[in-house]
């Protein structure tokens, strides 16, 4: 079973309100610079972009490094002026993509 | 390896399914005996130790199972004349981690390993250069304490092969020169002044605490069906309901195995009797399920069995083992838990065991893996250069079962999050 | 971390040898270098002010291999006015580079929190530019605590 990103933020909201987004992604974040039990290096594999937009708008993103600890936690802010959807992109080392999708109502 | 028969699920199932209908499941299955896999062991066999721990071989010495270590010296040792030793190599040494600690662990020294978070489990030796004290008396407190103090802290360094008698010279050589107080760079270097670390992570965030993970891996693993065609929820359904607060009741006495059995161990018995699952301790699966045993428990007192015969046997034997001094490094839980607890060890804080079994298991942020006591248990032994056991090694029931009545009434938080 | 700051250190002359007879070990030199440098490439050589970047971090790490990480600008994000990127780094690690963040007048605050691994005890740096060509910049020292019994 490959464990879930988690989400958490308000699922409504005032226009203009500045919302708490907070994010958990699940993953080893090898940083290349561990050696194997017969002294080989593990190739570096991490989470290395996240990207948060809203109805398509970019809001924040992140272009994160191995020191970045595994099992990446990112949490920001975001101002939200209408209702919508946000969707949060996690880009792995390769080129492998996780989204993820929530709505908020915005009155 | 599990051998022997179990009973199939239908069966075990079908022994319940009388009483289900006619009462409450939980109150039907807290009447009956929990169908367990008596015969064969719990986890692998030959036990190996995790990769990545200290591979050495520690059988010259005490673990919790065999009494190995050779006794103490009856007498310091003479020496032929006033030490000389290289007071510059001595000041590296005691700084030494790869020593087994070293002194730093448990003593300030001066400006030793930049005095960088030493710890405060034992005397301030800064000034110990005009304490009088005798070359010969210094040599043998680092060579072997206990014949100053039988019951000591100090690990036998000398005695037991940590350093060579050259290199305690070099000790005893850079203590004579400490004179002065211990100058920090910080106030939070100085044992005396740093504040105890105060937990204040909410460990059942999920997005706090990694470990809430594996609730999830549990709740499906427990809809999982065996080849045999059975889940746990075959016949518990309602979990939430139905462990409301068995896991508070854990561990317990089980005179059908003449042992102590924890909640994983348990998992591995109870599952291969039912559904026939293999779920042995130390396993993915079986962590998972002790998590989301507990923590189907949370805000539960813990409230064991301390007075059947069995019960009291145990905790007298478990009260023994943690007497016991273990490792190359000789020592006991009653040492760190008891003589250091509420003191540094170099940089990390030690527990009283009140307060050391109600988050088990428990996420660990520094190697990112969800430990059960069991595990825990283990690494107690191997840190301090002593043979662990097996998970379900009787010991470790007895010991774990004394542990949980130093936590008594204490509510279960589960998963916990710790270093 | 060494008795002169960096920027002292680098106000020197910045030479090999000037800061190896400060005391300065040729790893650490090495990193504070390449942390220089990365920082001169993101502020495009520009001077960044210290003022306006907070920064939360434990004061002992338990451990090197999670630290909870938060700052903050103290700056407006309005559409013609915003801090559009914050640079951490981690001046002792091996590769001194932690993360960019990216920020928007969406964004609505220009503040992060993460979680980052640490070497060893030592200086974190947080460097923010703004849509205006405005540099901030705030640094603490995290302390990663040592293990008792060596294993």
């Amino acid at each position: 079973m490959a464990e879930k990103p988690r989400l958490k933020l308000p699922k409504q909201a005032k226009k203009g309100d500045i919302i708490e987004i907070k994010t958990l992604m699940p993953h080893i974040m090898e940083s290349g610079q561990r050696k194997d039990k017969d002294g080989k290096v593990i190739p570096r594999k991490i989470i290395n972009k996240f990207v948060c937009e809203f109805n398509g708008k970019p809001v924040f993103s992140a272009d994160l490094d191995p020191a970045i600890a595994a099992n990446p936690y990112l949490q920001f802010s975001a101002k939200v002026e209408e209702s919508g959807t946000f969707k949060f992109t996690w880009t792995e080392d390769g080129g492998a993509v996780i989204t993820a999708e929530e709505k908020i109502t915005v009155s | 390896m599990m051998r022997g028969t179990y009973i199939s699920g239908a069966a075990a199932c079908a022994i319940l399914a009388a009483s289900l209908l006619a009462a409450p499941a939980a109150h039907a299955q807290a009447k009956k005996e929990a169908q367990l896999e008596l015969k064969g062991d719990a986890s692998a066999r030959p036990w190996k130790r995790y990769p990545g721990w200290p591979a050495r071989d520690y059988s010259k010495y005490n673990s919790l199972g065999k009494l190995a270590t050779a006794p103490a010296p009856k007498e310091p040792r003479k020496l032929a004349g006033p030490i000389t030793g290289d007071a510059a190599k001595g000041a590296k040494l005691v700084a030494d981690r790869s020593r087994g600690g070293s002194c730093l662990a448990c003593h300030v020294m001066g400006q030793a390993g930049n005095a960088d978070l030493p710890g405060n489990v034992a005397p301030d030796l800064s000034e110990i250069g005009n304490a009088g004290r005798e070359d010969e008396w210094l040599f043998n407190y680092v060579y072997d304490g206990r014949v100053y103090n039988a019951d000591t802290v100090m690990p036998p360094w000398g005695s037991h092969g940590f350093f060579t008698d050259a290199e305690i010279n070099d000790i005893v050589a850079f203590l004579k020169t400490l004179k002065k107080p211990a100058v920090f760079r910080t106030v939070l270097d100085n044992p005396e002044k740093r504040p105890a670390p105060v937990e204040k992570r909410d460990n059942l965030d999920a997005i706090e605490n990694p470990g809430m993970w594996a609730v999830d891996k549990a709740q499906e693993l427990w809809k999982l069906k065996s080849s045999a065609g059975f889940s746990c929820n075959t016949c518990h359904s309602d979990p939430k309901a139905q462990f409301k607060t068995w896991a508070a009741s854990m561990p317990k006495w089980e005179p059908r195995l003449d042992k102590v059995l924890g909640v994983e161990e348990f998992v591995t018995r109870h599952t291969k009797a039912t559904t026939g699952a293999t779920w042995l301790m130390e396993t993915d699966e079986n962590r998972a399920m002790s998590v989301y045993l507990h923590f189907l428990a949370n805000g539960e007192p813990i409230k064991i069995d301390t007075a059947s015969a069995g019960a009291k046997a145990a905790i007298a034997r478990g009260v023994e083992l943690s007497k016991r001094k273990v490792g190359q490094l000789n020592m006991a839980c009653t040492d760190c838990h008891g003589i250091a607890a509420n003191k540094w060890i170099r940089g990390q804080w030690m527990g009283e065991p009140k307060g050391q079994y109600d988050h088990f298991p428990t996420w660990r942020t520094s190697l990112l893996a969800v430990w059960d006591i069991r595990q825990r248990f283990q690494w107690c032994s191997v840190n301090i250069r002593g043979d662990e056991l097996p998970p379900d090694a009787k010991e470790y029931g007895d010991l774990e079962l004394y542990l949980a009545s130093q936590n008594d009434g204490l509510k279960l938080s589960v998963p916990g999050i710790r270093h | 971390m060494r008795g002169l700051t960096r920027r002292a250190a680098l106000a020197l002359g910045a030479s090999g040898a000037a800061l190896t007879l400060i005391g300065w070990s040729n790893s650490a030199l090495a990193a504070a270098k390449e942390t220089a440098e990365q920082i001169a490439k993101f502020t495009g050589g520009k001077e960044a002010a210290k003022s306006k970047v907070s920064i939360e971090l434990p004061e002992i790490a338990e451990n090197g291999n999670t630290v909870p990480l938060s700052f903050s600008v103290d700056a407006p994000m309005t559409a013609d006015n915003y801090v559009t990127d914050v640079m951490v780094v981690a001046e002792g690690n091996p590769n001194p580079g932690v993360a960019t963040f990216h920020f928007t007048p969406l964004s609505g605050k220009a503040e992060a929190q993460t979680r980052i691994r640490l070497a060893t005890t030592q200086n974190i740096i947080v460097v923010a530019k703004t849509s205006k060509g405005e540099v901030f910049t705030g640094q603490k020292l995290v302390k990663v605590t040592i293990g008792g019994c060596g294993g």
